[in-house]
C-alpha cells in the first residue's frame, strides 16, 4: 500500500513495468497530442494520526485503489497519476503543506481534507494559490457562508449538516410518536451544528418535540459511563449522536451494557464511519443508522462498488466507510473534467480550464452518479437506514435502506441553512 | 537576505515560521536558559499573538501590522502578569505542570467559548498592511515572499537585537544568578519571584509577538496553536538548538522546521523520527546542536 | 432519584479507576525515581491494544469467551515489560540530569510510542466487541450495572491494596520507601539503586499496560488516546498530590465523581471544571492531598 511518493513511485513504476513486459499496446500509455507524456501529478492531503485517522485512511485507501486501476488502463489521456501524499493535521501545518503541494512539488489539483478547522484554513488559501482543491469532507456553515461565498478554485463537499437533516426527515417517518429527545454530539462545530439543525428538521416538520438534555463531551473521550448516566436520569424517548468515529462504538457498548436502547429510540446520523466495529452484540436492531453516502452493501449497487468492497476486504480486513467514495469521486471527477475540457480544446487543459469543466459535472462514483454544483458544492445522495441483525456479518446492516439525494435534502446554492428548512412546504 | 530571489518559493515561505518561532524562542529561552524555569504551557501565549491578530483583523478593523504586534504584546502582558506572579513562586516540575494546566485552560476556553472565538473552526487572519500598505497589486504568495518576508525579518532582528541587550544588562545577569543559585541571589538583595516574573513577562511578550507573525501565513488561527504538544514542540526547538548559547533557540527553530518539512513529505511516521531525535539529544548532546559544535561551557544540566 | 445517584455514583467510581490505573503507574515511578512520565498515557494505550490482539488471538484459536479476561489481562501485563526496555535503553542515562531533560525524554517517548502502535495496528479503533457484555449486569438499588466494570473497578482496588501492601509489608516495597525518602541514604545502606529503578519503572509500565488491557473491553482503541489521557492523569496526581499512591486513589476518585456530576448537573463545565481546581491546588496546596512538600 503506497502511502507517501517515493513508494507510490516504486508502485507505480513496476505496474508500468508490468503493463510494458505482459499487456498488449492497448492498454500501454498512448500518447495523445497536446498531452505531456510525464506523469500527472496530484496532491493528497490524508489524516494520519489522531480520532480522524480512520477517516483519512479510508480516503487515502479509496484514491490509491482509484489511482492502481486508473494508471492499469493506460492513465489520463495517456498520462500515468503519480499521487503525492502528504499529512493533514493542524490547520497552520496543513496550509504549509499545501503550499508545498503547489510551489515546490507543483501538483495540477490537491484532493483532500477533513477536519472542519483545516478546511476552513485551506479554503482562503486554494483561493490564493489559483489551483483547484477538491475537498473530501468538513464543510461548515461558516466555512461556506462567511469566508466563501463564491469560490473560484475550491471545491467543497456536501455540508457537514446533511446527514443531521436526512436523520430528522426519517425520524419524522419512523418514530413519529417521540415527545422528548436527548443529544450527545462532539464538543464542535460539527456536532452543535447536526444538533441544532436536526431539532430545527424536527420542528419544522410539526414534530413538537422537548430537548431534555444536551451533552457535549469532546473528541476523544472513552468513556461515556457517566454521560449514560446523565441520560438515564433524563429518561427522553429517543437519543439522537452524530459520533463518527470510535467513540459511537463505545457509546454503543456501554449503552448496551445498561440496556439503555430498551425503551429509547436512537438515531446515529454519521456512525456508519464505523459500521464495522457495531457489533450484534451490543448495537441494537430498530435504530436509525446513518452511513453519509457510501453504503457498502447496498443490494442496488454497482458492480464498481460490489469490486472494491471485495477488493478493500480482501486486502485490508475490513469493510469500507464512506470517506473512501468521497475520495474516488473527488479524483474520478478530476479526470472527467480533465477529459472534457480536453475535448475542446485538443490541449492538456490549464488549471482554470479544469475549474471551468468541473463545474456542473457529473462522475461516477462507487454508489452512483454524483457531481458538482455551479457554486463548487458536491452533490450526491445519502445512505441511512434501521439497524438488523439479519445479515452473514458479525456487525449491524441496514434495512429498510433509505437513499436521499442532496437535491431534497441539502440547501440549494446562495441560500442560508436555517432560512432553507423554515420556507420548506410541508 | 537575498532568500527571496535566490530560494524556490516553498522554501522561503518556510523561512516564515521560522522566523516567527525564532522570536518566540528568543523569548522562550531568557525563560529556560537564562533563568532555569521550564515552562509546559508557552504555547499559549502564541495563541494569544495569533487570536489578537485575528481579532483586530477580522472584528475590529485593524490590519495595519504595526498596530497588530504592539497589541499583541500588550495582551500577552495582561495575561502574563497575574499568570507569572503565580507561577513563578514554584520552581522545576510544579512550575511546568502549573503552565501545562494554564494553557490547557486556555485550549479548553478556545473551544468551548466558540461563540466568541469560533472554536475548532478557529478565527481568519486577515492579510494585514505592511508599512500602511496593503499591497493589493501582489498575490498572497508574492506578499508572503516579498513584504512579509522582509517585515518579518525586520521584526525578527529587532527581537533580537532587545534579547542581546536584555541578556547582556544586569538584569539578564541576575537572571542567570538566580538559575544557578538562587539563594545567592536571595542574599545579594535581588528579589527571586520578581525577577523571575519579569522574564516571565518578557518571554510571553516575544511569544505572543511570534504568535502574531505565524498566523498571517495560514490566515486562519485555532485551538489547536494552544495545545500541550504546541509548547512541548518549542521546548524540543530551544534544546535541540542549545539553550545555553544565545543563538542556539534560533539554529533549533531553524533545524526543527526544515528537518520536519523534509521528513513529514518522505516518511509517514516521522514522529517516531522526531521522538528518537529528541531521545538522543536529551541523552548525548543535552546541550544540543550549538553545544556540539560550538564552546564548551559547562551546561547546568545536572540535579540541584 | 436513588437511581439516578447510584447511577451518577457508579459512573464516577468507574471512571476513576480507570484514572487510578493510568495513574498508579505515573506515581511509582514519580515517588521514586522523581520522574514524571508523560509515556504513562502512551502505556496505557499499549496495554489495550495489546489486550485486544491478546483477546483476539485467544477466541481466534478456540479459546472459551468467557475467560477472555485471562488472555487480557496476561497481554497487559506481558507488554509491560517493555518498561525494562525501556529503563535500560533510554531512561538510565539522565537520572542524573535537571527534571526538565527526564521529562523531555518522556515526551520523546510519547512521539516514538504514537507512531509504533500506529504501525502495529493501524488507525482504524480497535476493541473487542462485544466480550464486554458476557458477563452481564447487575442491578444495585434499581441501577443496572454492568458486571465488567465492577470488575474493573474490583481489580483497580485489588491493585490498590496491593501496590499499599506491596509499599509496606515487603522487603522490595520497603526499600522503595526508602530510596524515595532518601536516595543517597539508601544508597549508603548497601540499596543498588540500578535494581531498584528498573524494578520500578517496569512495576509502573505495568501498571499502566495491565490498566489499559483491563478497561479496554468497555472502551475501544483509538489512535493518540495516549496524548488525551495524560491530561486527566496530571490532573489526578496533583489533585492527590505526586508520588502519593494514595493520593492517585483519592485523587482519581475525586476527578472521577466530580466529573460525573458535573456531566449530569452541568455538563458544560465538564472538563473546565478539573482544571480550574488542578489550577486552585497547584496554588493553594500544590503538594496535594497527600504529596511531599513542594520543592
Amino acid at each position: 500500500m503506497a502511502t507517501t511518493r517515493r513508494e507510490f513511485l516504486k508502485v507505480a513504476g513496476g505496474a508500468a513495468a508490468a503493463t510494458a513486459a505482459g499487456f498488449p499496446a492497448v492498454a500501454r500509455a498512448q500518447a495523445k497530442p497536446g498531452v505531456p507524456s510525464d506523469p500527472v501529478k496530484i496532491g493528497i492531503l490524508a489524516i494520519r494520526a489522531g480520532i480522524a485517522a480512520p477517516v483519512g485512511t479510508a480516503g487515502l485507501r479509496g484514491t490509491e485503489w482509484w489511482a492502481e486501476r486508473v494508471n492499469k488502463s493506460g492513465g489520463i489521456l495517456g498520462r500515468q497519476v503519480q499521487l503525492i501524499v502528504e499529512e493533514e493535521s493542524n490547520p497552520k501545518d496543513t496550509v504549509e503543506r499545501y503550499r508545498k503541494l503547489i510551489l515546490q512539488d507543483k501538483v495540477e489539483v490537491v484532493i483532500g481534507g477533513i477536519s472542519t478547522g483545516v478546511t476552513l484554513a485551506l479554503g482562503a488559501v486554494a483561493e490564493e494559490m489559483e489551483t483547484p482543491w477538491l475537498s473530501w469532507d468538513g464543510t461548515t456553515q461558516k466555512g461556506v457562508e462567511e469566508t466563501m461565498p463564491n469560490p473560484k478554485w475550491a471545491f467543497k463537499s456536501v455540508d457537514n449538516e446533511v446527514e443531521a437533516i436526512v436523520a430528522g426527515q426519517l425520524t419524522r417517518k419512523y418514530f413519529k410518536g417521540v415527545q422528548t429527545i436527548a443529544g450527545i454530539n462532539n464538543d464542535y462545530s460539527y456536532g452543535h451544528d447536526c444538533w441544532e439543525t436536526y431539532q430545527a428538521v424536527l420542528k419544522k416538520l410539526g414534530m413538537n418535540v422537548k430537548p431534555v438534555l444536551e451533552l457535549f463531551p469532546k473528541l476523544g473521550v472513552t468513556d461515556f459511563t457517566s454521560h449514560i448516566a446523565a441520560i438515564q436520569q433524563a429518561k427522553p424517548d429517543l437519543l439522537m449522536s452524530s459520533f463518527w468515529s470510535g467513540d459511537a462504538t463505545i457509546i454503543l457498548k456501554q449503552a448496551a451494557a445498561v440496556g439503555l436502547f430498551k425503551n429509547m429510540k436512537g438515531v446515529f446520523t454519521t456512525a456508519g464511519g464505523v459500521h464495522d466495529s457495531l457489533k450484534k452484540e451490543f448495537t441494537p436492531e430498530g435504530l436509525l443508522l446513518g452511513y453519509n453516502t457510501m453504503y457498502f452493501d447496498d443490494p442496488k449497487g454497482s458492480p464498481l462498488l460490489k469490486q472494491f468492497v471485495r477488493e478493500y476486504k480482501a486486502k485490508y480486513n475490513e469493510y469500507p466507510a464512506y470517506e473512501s467514495d468521497h475520495a474516488y469521486f473527488n479524483i474520478e471527477s478530476y479526470k472527467v473534467a480533465v477529459e472534457k475540457a480536453y475535448a475542446q480544446t485538443k490541449q492538456w487543459p490549464t488549471k482554470a480550464q479544469v475549474v471551468k469543466a468541473l463545474e456542473g459535472i457529473e462522475a461516477q462514483s462507487l454508489s452512483g452518479t454524483r457531481s458538482w454544483r455551479t457554486d463548487h458544492i458536491q452533490m450526491c445522495s445519502f445512505y441511512q437506514g434501521l439497524t438488523t441483525h439479519k445479515n452473514n456479518y458479525d456487525f449491524v446492516t441496514i434495512n429498510p435502506i433509505e437513499v436521499v439525494s442532496t437535491k431534497t435534502a441539502m440547501k440549494p446554492a446562495g441560500s442560508k441553512l436555517l432560512d432553507w428548512i423554515n420556507g420548506w412546504k410541508i | 537576505m537575498l532568500l527571496p530571489v535566490a530560494a524556490p518559493t516553498y522554501y522561503v515561505t518556510l523561512m516564515l515560521p521560522f522566523m516567527a518561532y525564532g522570536v518566540v524562542l528568543f523569548g522562550l529561552n531568557l525563560l529556560f536558559g537564562y533563568t532555569g524555569l521550564v515552562s509546559f504551557g508557552h504555547a499559549l501565549f502564541i495563541g494569544i499573538g495569533a487570536y489578537t491578530g485575528a481579532v483586530l483583523t477580522t472584528h475590529l478593523g485593524v490590519r495595519h501590522m504595526e498596530l497588530i504586534l504592539p497589541a499583541a504584546a500588550l495582551a500577552a502582558a495582561v495575561v502574563a502578569a497575574p499568570v507569572g506572579a503565580l507561577c513563578v513562586r514554584y520552581v522545576k516540575i510544579y512550575f511546568g505542570m502549573l503552565t501545562l494546566a494554564f494553557g490547557m485552560v486556555f485550549y479548553t476556553f478556545l473551544l468551548k467559548f466558540y461563540k466568541l472565538t469560533g472554536g475548532d473552526e478557529g478565527m481568519r487572519m486577515l492579510r494585514p498592511y505592511l508599512l500602511g500598505s496593503e499591497w493589493t497589486g501582489f498575490s498572497k504568495t508574492a506578499y508572503l515572499v516579498g513584504p512579509y518576508y522582509y517585515f518579518s525579518l525586520a521584526v525578527l532582528v529587532l527581537a533580537t537585537l532587545l534579547m542581546w541587550r536584555i541578556v547582556r544588562s544586569p538584569f539578564g545577569l541576575c537572571l542567570k544568578t538566580i538559575r544557578d543559585n538562587p539563594l545567592k541571589a536571595e542574599s545579594l538583595g535581588v528579589s527571586v519571584p520578581r525577577y523571575r516574573w519579569y522574564a516571565f513577562m518578557i518571554s510571553a511578550i516575544y511569544a505572543a509577538v511570534g504568535g502574531a507573525l505565524l498566523a498571517t501565513p495560514t490566515g486562519n488561527v485555532d485551538p489547536t496553536l494552544v495545545y500541550w504538544t504546541h509548547s512541548g514542540n518549542i521546548v524540543f526547538m530551544v534544546l535541540l538548538g542549545g539553550f545555553s548559547s544565545f543563538f542556539g533557540p534560533l539554529l533549533g527553530a531553524f533545524v526543527f522546521i526544515f528537518l520536519q518539512d523534509t521528513v513529514m513529505s518522505v516518511f509517514p511516521y516521522w514522529r517516531l523520527i522526531f521522538g528518537a531525535v529528541l531521545a538522543f539529544i536529551v541523552i548525548f548532546a543535552p546541550g544540543g546542536l550549538l553545544g556540539l559544535f560550538g564552546r564548551r561551557r559547562p551546561v547546568e544540566v545536572s540535579r540541584a | 432519584m436513588i437511581t439516578n445517584l447510584v447511577n451518577i455514583l457508579m459512573g464516577g467510581v468507574f471512571h476513576a479507576a480507570i484514572l487510578f490505573l493510568v495513574a498508579a503507574g505515573l506515581q511509582v515511578v514519580f515517588g521514586v525515581q522523581k520522574i514524571f512520565n508523560l509515556a504513562c498515557g502512551s502505556f496505557y494505550a499499549l496495554g489495550a491494544y495489546t489486550g485486544v490482539s491478546a483477546v483476539g488471538y485467544f477466541t481466534g484459536h478456540g479459546g472459551p469467551p468467557a475467560l477472555f479476561i485471562v488472555p487480557l489481562a496476561l497481554g497487559g501485563l506481558a507488554v509491560g515489560l517493555i518498561g525494562v526496555v525501556v529503563e535500560r535503553g533510554l531512561l538510565r542515562f539522565v537520572y542524573d540530569r535537571d527534571e526538565t531533560f527526564q521529562l523531555l525524554l518522556t515526551f520523546a517517548l510519547v512521539l516514538m510510542l504514537e507512531d509504533l502502535i500506529r504501525m502495529t495496528w493501524g488507525t482504524a479503533p480497535v476493541s473487542t466487541g462485544g466480550l464486554y457484555l458476557n458477563y452481564g449486569q447487575a442491578r444495585i438499588l434499581g441501577a443496572t450495572v454492568p458486571v465488567y466494570n465492577l470488575i474493573v473497578i474490583a481489580a483497580s482496588l485489588a491493585i490498590a491494596l496491593g501496590i499499599g501492601w506491596l509499599l509496606s509489608r515487603t522487603v522490595f516495597g520497603r526499600i522503595i520507601r526508602a530510596s524515595a525518602d532518601n536516595r543517597e541514604m539508601a544508597e549508603a545502606l548497601g540499596v543498588d539503586m540500578r535494581w531498584v529503578y528498573v524494578r520500578v519503572f517496569t512495576l509502573g509500565t505495568m501498571l499502566g499496560t495491565l490498566g489499559g488491557a483491563l478497561v479496554i473491553p468497555a472502551t475501544a482503541a483509538m489512535s493518540e488516546m495516549g496524548i488525551e489521557l495524560i491530561v486527566e492523569a496530571f490532573a489526578v496526581v496533583v489533585i492527590g498530590g505526586l508520588g502519593s499512591m494514595r493520593g492517585a486513589f483519592v485523587g482519581a476518585l475525586v476527578v472521577g465523581i466530580l466529573r460525573s456530576v458535573a456531566i449530569s448537573v452541568y455538563p458544560e463545565l465538564e472538563m473546565l471544571l478539573i482544571y480550574l481546581i488542578v489550577i486552585a491546588v497547584l496554588l493553594w496546596r500544590p503538594r496535594g492531598l497527600f504529596g511531599a512538600a513542594a520543592a
